[in-house]
């Protein structure tokens, strides 16, 4: 199967096209198509993974473009890595087109969700399969052009259409970063290939300096795409989105893309000390200063965006301190409790109508199956022993303090306190207390249920192929056979890591059930409503308003000169250049004037000035 | 010459030219006898078997080396097979589309010669390819262009068809005359028809004024035969003839008919000029020094073309001057060749891109036009509501046509766009304008791709499609996008059976 791999991304997109064209007669049966395509992408990859066990990694590649003395080649990669992500990606991508079948249900444009389904999984599964720069670049945008699609899907919604176009126009930022890094290896290695470029790194062939440029400008793409501080706002904002859309793009995939990123170049970054230091800065910082905003935060969907924000802040500061593993880790056990999480937060906006969690309460009773699925989720994510979130994220603490830097260690730390509270503030407004609006449905239906369960299995076990007790199997899988990855599989640190994790996680939970449950303390305790404090973190920061102030009419003013450049500079000469061919035009057609003696007369003036030429200069023009 | 020496040639290698031969007695004698109950429109199937048995026995002579007959009046090398494969697929598709051309009026009673007509010419075409004499050079190129003046006239009552088919006729026969003019002084000069001798002594010779001869010979052929490819200054019979000549037919001049022109220019000029000195000390071959001047029509075609296809609303008269810009593509290509440089493979893949790319539209257009006469750009607005198939159809073949990346004609014009750069000196102006008019000739067609998706139609019909026409446009467009995406298919293939022409 790992030669056929390539069939992996192309069946999804074969099912997008046959949506695409047949998708009006199909309706709502389009979404067994989805699913069909999806699963059948799911069964090969994880025929591709049990196969790469064993088996070293797998390449082939065809010459695409021959220019001068370079071939540019295109083909695909099996990989330890891709094939996790392989794995990961048409899972989840399949349970939220399963799920999506009962939430989406009565769309008027219900094949084409399905169709934009197919195409980002396919954009997603061929950026994981690459294995030369350029190709992941093109599909690097090609995953763009389907989170702008499926985050605009409600279109005629304003906030969906300006969400769209954010997210859109922050993450390509980023991607000129991306670009200008691909365009200088390839100035300096002569290759778009991973290995080539790696092994010129390995032998010196690029300066310090701007190996560190390269690093960070790969960095500012992966910022870009994976909502990294100070790229962060439009994430939020893509809530817009139909929700398994922010379960399966913003959640567990597209975002992780940049992780990705920087997990494949890590070889680059880890020649560079200074663009390690940056990651795991950017990283720590993020994922603090998202967790601080998601605590006082009203809406459901945001609260998650922010938590994936501080979350993938997590998985960057694990690899800018050198834990490769902790930070796969992380992001594979993210992927399943977030979506758990997205889709469980999904089939409460389905019953209740809401997404303010004000408004929310009493639903345990309520939602007999979504309840105790979405405790697991939040479990998960808070790092309780025994879940999957707290092996991955004590993995990362553990590189945190291996590294041997201890600040971003205490952040980390802190950041687990405050995610363990945020979620859990989360889960006792909306399923304990009074209910405060009517519940409008019951219990989702089967086809919403399944994928949140499957979802939930994994997100309590999936832990276990990364314990300190049981072995490391994904690091030692991961770095085997890897020539270029000078990490070690597990990192080794003192026992009382986990267990001031573990404290840290259950304090903020016990804080959430004291301020929301028992009420003992105030809900001003720490932050008085009002405060500074509290309004700069209801205000995200004022991130938007800062980049508004600054950037956006720093741009307008620009944009207001160019404005007036291009009207009368540009567009004289515009007007002039259309003009003459224009005038050009007419004159030809007048001349066409469909007398065949004006036809004889042209051809006889053409070649009489020809010879006529040819006569004065003697035959000799040059 | 006894006969023993008559039958010791290798006939076998003219087994092509026998099959279309005796393909359209057949269909002669078929026309003659058959009751009138019979639909003549089989006869183009029977037209098609002939021209698909022509290119299978074409494949199978691939392999034999150079074959030359009657002192090269007949000439199988590397460079005829390369061409005459690409007039054979060519001819296939307009067969087929000459099947089920279908107008209101005027097509009943000819519809028999219609397609024995389009195999003369065939026939012509590739004699055209497949000689080394200037008679018979010339015997193939009358035969195309007679067989397609009565073809461009086929509607006997219907008066552009007349009048497009008397417009060529008068702009042929100027054509004929500069070209004959030309070749007489080229006999006069070298004693000889054969092109293998005549290239013996044109290389030989050093008198200056015996090479301002050759020069002047040079430009008439030029002119002469840029009639067969309707470039400046050439080109104006192209849109009167295009717009009246039945859709087939226009089908088949811009796109056979072209192929024909540029492999006789190619064969006739390269194969007497390329060893010519350009100046008396032999500093300079010919091409070298004279290449400017094909380059000058190269930028006047192209300009012309692209500029005044802005003003057309007429769908048939835009692709007369859509076919004009290729031709004015393909003689950068020619410009470019100077002598040492033979980007032959270039020249070739540009052809093939063109042919299934203006092929692919032209079926589209016949069918939408169906039996309405109608042929202005609107007849395609909103086609995609209609027929979702066709529209895309069409706007791949367009996308291809304005050089979009991923289809083939992306491919064929940045080679030829590079192979301006290549050369030494490049012609550096030469592609400047090739660029600048390829972003003029997005406006039209996108204006095209903007009546297809973005309008909504006020005609309600669909269009009916028939099966062969199915066929060609999804071989066509397979054929657009597959060698865009892979075109070293096409080149591999070239390479491998025609190799760098070196037996031309």
């Amino acid at each position: 199967m790992m030669e056929n791999a390539w069939l992996i991304p192309l069946i999804p997109l074969f099912s997008s096209v046959i949506l695409l064209i047949f998708g009006k007669q199909l309706r709502e049966s389009a979404a067994y198509i989805g699913i069909l395509a999806v699963l059948v992408s799911f069964i090969c990859s994880v025929i591709v993974l049990v196969e790469r066990i064993d088996a070293p990694t797998y390449k082939q590649e065809i010459v695409w473009l021959v220019t001068g003395e370079v071939n540019i080649t295109a083909g695909f990669e099996v990989t330890a890595l891709n094939t996790l992500l392989l794995v990961m990606v048409s899972l989840v991508s399949c349970l939220v087109q399963i799920y999506s079948k009962g939430y989406m249900e009565g769309e008027k444009r219900f094949s084409i969700f399905y169709t934009y389904l197919g195409f980002f999984t396919f954009a997603m599964l061929g950026l994981v399969l690459s294995p030369n720069l350029l190709q992941l670049y093109f599909f690097w945008e090609l995953v763009g052009l389907g989170s702008f699609l499926l985050i605009g899907f409600y279109f005629y919604k304003k906030e969906a259409k300006e969400a769209a176009k954010k997210a859109f126009i922050m993450t390509r930022i980023g991607d000129l970063g991306l670009l200008i890094a691909i365009i200088l290896l390839f100035w300096k290695t002569g290759s778009f290939d991973f290995q080539e470029i790696f092994s010129s790194i390995g032998a010196g062939e690029i300066s310090g300096g701007m190996l560190t440029l390269i690093a960070l400008l790969l960095f500012a793409g992966a910022v870009g795409k994976s909502g990294q501080f100070p790229l962060h706002s439009w994430l939020p904002d893509a809530m817009e989105g139909p929700t398994p859309v922010s379960a399966l793009i913003h959640a567990a995939t597209m975002v992780a893309a940049g992780v990705y990123l920087v997990a494949v170049t890590f070889p680059i970054f880890s020649a560079s000390s200074t663009a390690m230091e940056t990651v795991a800065v950017i990283g720590g910082f993020t994922a603090i200063f998202a967790a601080s905003i998601a605590l006082v935060q009203k809406d459901i969907k945001r609260i998650l965006a922010y938590s994936t924000i501080s979350q993938l802040g997590y998985m960057m500061l694990a690899l800018g301190t050198a834990g490769y593993t902790a930070g796969i880790f992380h992001l594979l056990t993210h992927a399943f409790f977030k979506a758990l999480l997205f889709l469980a937060a999904g089939s409460i906006i389905h019953a209740i109508h809401t997404q303010d969690i004000y408004k929310m309460g009493g639903l345990w009773k309520k939602m007999r199956l979504t309840s105790p699925l979405f405790l697991i989720g939040a479990l998960s994510i808070s790092g309780v022993p025994l879940l999957s979130g707290f092996f991955s994220k004590d993995e990362i603490l553990v590189s945190a303090w291996v590294n041997g830097n201890f600040l971003l260690f205490w952040i980390a730390m802190i950041t687990a306190f405050l995610t363990s509270f945020y979620v859990f503030r989360l889960f006792f407004l909306i399923f304990t207390g009074q209910p405060k609006t009517e519940v409008v449905s019951k219990e989702s239906p089967f086809s919403m249920v399944l994928p949140m369960g499957i979802l939930g299995i994994l997100a309590v076990c999936s832990g276990y192929i990364q314990t300190p007790w049981f072995g490391s199997y994904l690091g030692e899988f991961l770095v085997k056979g890897n020539k270029f990855l000078l990490v070690p599989a597990h990192s080794e640190g003192p026992a009382w890591i986990m267990a001031a994790a573990a404290v840290f996680s259950l304090s903020g939970i016990l804080l959430a059930y004291l301020i929301y449950v028992k009420q003992t303390i105030s809900r001003n305790f720490l932050i008085k409503e009002g405060s500074f404090i509290n309004t700069t973190l209801i205000n995200k920061y004022f991130i938007d308003e800062t980049y508004y102030f600054t950037v956006g009419k720093t741009v307008k003013g620009l944009a207001l000169f160019c404005s007036y450049i291009e009207r009368f500079v540009i567009g004289g000469f515009e007007w002039a250049v259309t003009g003459t061919i224009r005038s050009l035009g007419s004159a030809g057609a007048r001349l066409q004037s469909g007398q065949v003696q004006v036809y004889g007369v042209a051809v006889f003036a053409g070649l009489a000035v020809l010879v006529i030429i040819y006569a004065l200069t003697g035959g000799l023009i040059r | 010459m006894d006969l023993q020496t008559m039958l010791n040639y290798h006939w076998e290698a003219m087994i092509p030219e026998f099959i279309i031969l005796g393909t359209t007695v057949l269909l002669t004698l078929l026309d003659l006898f058959w009751p009138p109950y019979i639909k003549r429109r089989r006869l183009a199937w029977i037209g098609l078997i002939g021209i698909l048995l022509s290119l299978l026995s074409l494949l199978a002579v691939l392999p034999i080396e150079v074959v030359s007959i009657l002192d090269d009046s007949f000439r199988l090398d590397s460079f005829a097979k390369a061409f005459k494969m690409l007039l054979l697929v060519g001819a296939a598709f307009v067969m087929l589309l000459a099947e089920s051309y279908e107008p209101k009026e005027g097509m009943k009673e000819q519809r028999g010669e219609f397609y024995y007509l389009f195999l003369t010419a065939l026939l012509g075409a590739m004699i055209m390819t497949s000689s080394g004499d200037l008679i018979t050079l010339f015997i193939g190129l009358e035969l195309l262009s007679i067989s397609s003046y009565i073809l461009a006239g086929i509607r006997k009552h219907h008066t552009a068809s007349n009048e497009a088919a008397m417009k060529y006729v008068i702009s042929g026969g100027i054509s004929t005359a500069i070209t004959l003019f030309g070749m007489s002084y080229l006999y006069g000069l070298t004693g000889s028809t054969n092109l293998k001798a005549m290239s013996i002594i044109m290389k030989e010779t050093v008198d200056t004024q015996f090479l301002y001869l050759f020069g002047l010979a040079f430009f008439m052929v030029l002119v002469g035969l840029s009639f067969k490819i309707a470039s400046a200054p050439f080109h104006m019979w192209a849109p009167d003839v295009y717009q009246g000549a039945p859709i087939p037919v226009t089908a088949f001049l811009s796109v056979v008919s072209k192929t024909a022109g540029f492999a006789i220019i190619l064969r006739i000029l390269l194969s007497l000029y390329r060893e010519v000195w350009g100046d008396a000390v032999g500093a300079f071959s010919f091409f070298e020094s004279n290449s400017i001047y094909i380059a000058f029509l190269a930028g006047i075609t192209m300009i012309i073309g692209n500029v005044v296809a802005l003003r057309q609303r007429n769908l048939k008269r835009l692709f007369a001057y859509s076919s004009i810009a290729h031709a004015g593509y393909l003689l950068v290509a020619f410009a470019t060749l100077g002598g040492q440089y033979f980007l032959f493979d270039t020249f070739w893949f540009y052809l093939l891109a063109y042919l299934f790319m203006n092929l692919g539209a032209f079926a589209v257009i016949q069918v939408v036009s169906g039996n309405t006469e109608q042929e202005g750009i609107d007849m395609l607005t909103g086609l995609y509501q209609r027929s979702p198939w066709l529209a895309v159809a069409m706007g791949i073949s367009i996308l291809s046509l304005a050089g979009i990346p991923g289809t083939a004609g992306f491919i064929a014009k940045v080679s030829i766009f590079l192979g301006a750069f290549a050369v030494d000196p490049g012609f550096y102006v030469l592609a400047a304008i090739m660029a600048g008019t390829t972003v003029i000739s997005y406006i039209y067609y996108f204006g095209i791709l903007v009546q297809l998706f973005l309008r909504s139609s006020i005609i309600q019909t669909k269009p009916k499609v028939p099966a062969g026409i199915n066929i060609l446009v999804a071989v066509c467009v397979l054929m657009t996008i597959l060698f865009g995406l892979a075109p070293n298919i096409a080149l591999d293939f070239f390479h491998q059976h025609f190799g760098d022409l070196l037996d031309f």
